[in-house]
């Protein structure tokens, strides 16, 4: 598989403490969701691929540059978001956007242009003259991106990238996301909170718990359920739906008044839903194959007992 | 909405070398500070005493030739074989005693001349200019990104924590070379354009690079005490009233240290040479003056030298730990 990150032995401590405990972890191409609860080291790691931190045994390669020897050059092809709020006091929108494509090397005109380039695609109109301080979050967390995005980098890492912003620029942040992994070919590292995020635009799950990575696999590996089977969405009466299907013979769970799985092969047990469905007048709103709910499966992995001997 | 939304493009090009992008640091600096309107009033008001060391310099080359100024001029300047302390200098000009020599010749007199004036220049109006306009600035490099996480957007970039410190520290460079550098290099080009002889180059063709001298010693420890102020603190004005207070603090305690003993000459000079190293004012003051080669002699100390190498290197050190140390999670 190819990969932007591919990092051995990993380790990092924080006054005695493992922030990283031995982390082997490899970043594919595309879209990559880094998840983990508070104080798994996410953040960490992210730092210490950019060198921010110091760390305290690990090497690699990332985009094709030996880690961390050469850390230095390797952040003139990662864009990164931090999580932090964070901005120059007193700069307009557009100047903080043209320093960092400078801080890249950008030659000063082409830093302009390129500035009011990754400005209109992320949104950013008149308030880019204003300066930064009175930006709302939303729009900070927007200018963040377009600094971010301004030298072109090859890997785009983002540290909780869309806290702060209401569901329609959400939605909008996404679809860049989105556009820059699948039009631009850029690989992306989301480190988020939010499981639909995940969700939307990941292709890869990696979660790391206590500084220890507990999972690394593909979204769709992920939601792959155990048994087959097909998710159903009602307008309501879920419940007199289940039981009939029950008396079916088929094995059914119902979650509230207008979800139910039902367990088995797909083909042939659609038209035995489709009959109780009829048969108990009850509206199919919608009908998918049955997949993990990326909720459940992080709750799992994460939850203690699970790991506790770890 | 703009005009002409071309979405995201790829960019290509040549970018500039890695070790070169403090400067963007330095200029952005540069940018900001240059906006408040107090700093460049600061700096105007700062450039008038280099017009009247111009008009020093200017009478100094007029009594070349004219007797009368010859006479005025007298009062100013200190014999090279005289050596005179700042009291001493202060009690003859009192005394309208001439203190040039009358043996020495014009060549060095003339250097003699441009030095004191050149010292006058950087050791009384512009110290106080550079404690001013730091104490305007400095407060703020660094300890607002602090506050607003702003180092986190420079150090995601090819820029260590000392390229950064370093381009800061540009921007207090910069700015005192505006009130002291250049001033000074104008005054001595205007010297060698007023004066009648030729060979006056040849007699003052070291006064730049003692300005040059003068102006490192001035700024390298200045910046690093003020930059490492500015970096312990999120609050820019914590950083000001301990830049103010090192200065205020060391001269007052200065002055009751050797204070007891100002009708003694002899006590005078030794207890300014025991107590010079707590006042930054007067051990700058010592160093210019050794600089542009007016320390009477026996009154050299390696104190001052060292103590100023010292400040440097720590002053940017706790500045650099700082930095690196807030990228700590």
């Amino acid at each position: 598989m190819h990969s932007v990150i591919d990092i051995a032995g990993l380790t990092k401590r924080y006054a005695g403490n493992f922030a990283l405990k031995n982390v082997d972890l490899i970043v594919p191409v595309g879209v990559t969701g880094l998840l983990g609860p508070n104080g798994s080291g996410k953040s960490t790691f992210i730092k210490a691929v950019l060198g921010l931190v110091r760390v305290d045994t690990g090497s690699g390669i990332v985009l094709g540059g030996d880690w961390p020897k050469q850390v230095k050059s390797i952040r003139d092809k990662i864009g990164y978001l931090p999580e932090d709020d964070c901005y120059i006091l007193g700069l307009q929108g557009i100047e903080s956007v043209q320093m960092m494509a400078k801080l890249s090397g950008l030659p000063s005109t082409e830093a302009l242009r390129r500035a009011h380039e990754v400005l209109d695609f992320c949104d950013i109109g008149q308030e880019r003259y204003r300066n930064v301080e009175t930006y709302s979050t939303g729009m900070r967390q927007k200018l963040k991106f377009a600094q971010a995005l301004v030298h072109d980098p090859q890997l785009i890492i983002l540290d909780e990238p869309t806290t702060g912003l209401d569901p329609t620029q959400r939605e909008e942040f996404l679809d860049r996301i989105h556009a820059l992994a699948h039009r631009f070919e850029k690989s992306i590292l989301l480190s988020t909170h939010i499981l639909h995020d995940v969700q939307q635009v990941c292709d890869h799950v990696i979660i790391l718990v206590r500084g220890q990575v507990r999972l690394s696999e593909s979204l769709a590996n992920m939601q792959r359920p155990t048994q087959s089977g097909l998710q159903i969405r009602v307008v309501r009466d879920a419940g007199r739906l289940a039981a009939s299907l029950r008396r079916r013979g088929l094995m059914v769970e119902c979650s509230g008044d207008t979800e139910l799985r039902v367990q088995g092969e797909s083909a042939s047990i659609a038209k035995t839903i489709w009959a109780a469905s009829m048969d108990e007048s009850v509206l199919i709103e919608r009908m998918d194959e049955a997949r993990n709910s990326l909720e459940h499966s992080f709750l799992e992995i994460v939850s203690e007992k699970n790991y506790a001997n770890s | 909405m703009p005009i002409l939304d071309i979405g995201y493009r790829k960019w290509s090009g040549n970018r500039s070398p890695e070790w070169l992008r403090w400067a963007v640091v330095a200029t952005t600096g540069i940018s900001l500070v240059w906006r408040g309107t107090w700093l460049k009033r600061f700096l105007l008001f700062a450039s008038f005493p280099a017009i009247v060391t111009m008009f020093g310099v200017g009478l100094f080359e007029q009594s070349t030739r004219d007797e009368t100024y010859r006479r005025m001029f007298n009062g100013f300047l200190a014999s090279r074989n005289e050596p005179l302390g700042p009291r001493d200098r202060m009690n003859r000009v009192r005394n309208r005693e001439p203190i040039i020599s009358e043996s020495a010749d014009i060549a060095t007199q003339r250097h003699q001349a441009w030095s004191y004036m050149l010292l006058w220049y950087f050791r009384y109006p512009q110290a106080l200019w550079i404690v001013v306009v730091i104490g305007l600035v400095a407060p703020r490099l660094i300890s607002y990104d602090l506050r607003s996480h702003g180092y986190l957007l420079y150090l995601s970039r090819p820029l260590s924590p000392k390229s950064y410190v370093f381009g800061k520290a540009c921007v207090l460079f910069f700015l005192l070379a505006m009130i002291t550098t250049f001033p000074a290099i104008a005054v001595y080009s205007f010297g060698l354009l007023l004066s009648n002889d030729p060979g006056a180059f040849f007699q003052t063709w070291d006064i730049p690079f003692r300005i040059l001298l003068a102006t490192a010693v001035l700024v390298l420890p200045t910046s690093a005490v003020a930059l490492a102020f500015s970096s312990m603190t999120q609050e820019s004005r914590f950083a000001a009233f301990g830049w103010f207070a090192v200065w205020i603090v060391g001269w007052v305690t200065y002055l009751v240290l050797t204070g007891s003993a100002m009708f003694n000459a002899d006590d005078a000079l030794k207890l300014h040479q025991r107590w010079l190293l707590i006042s930054p004012y007067h051990v700058l003051g010592h160093l210019q003056e050794e600089i542009f080669g007016v320390l009477p002699d026996g009154q050299h100390q390696v104190g001052p030298w060292i103590l100023c190498g010292a400040v440097t290197v720590v002053g940017f050190g706790i500045a650099r730990w700082r930095v690196a140390r807030m990228l700590k999670v």
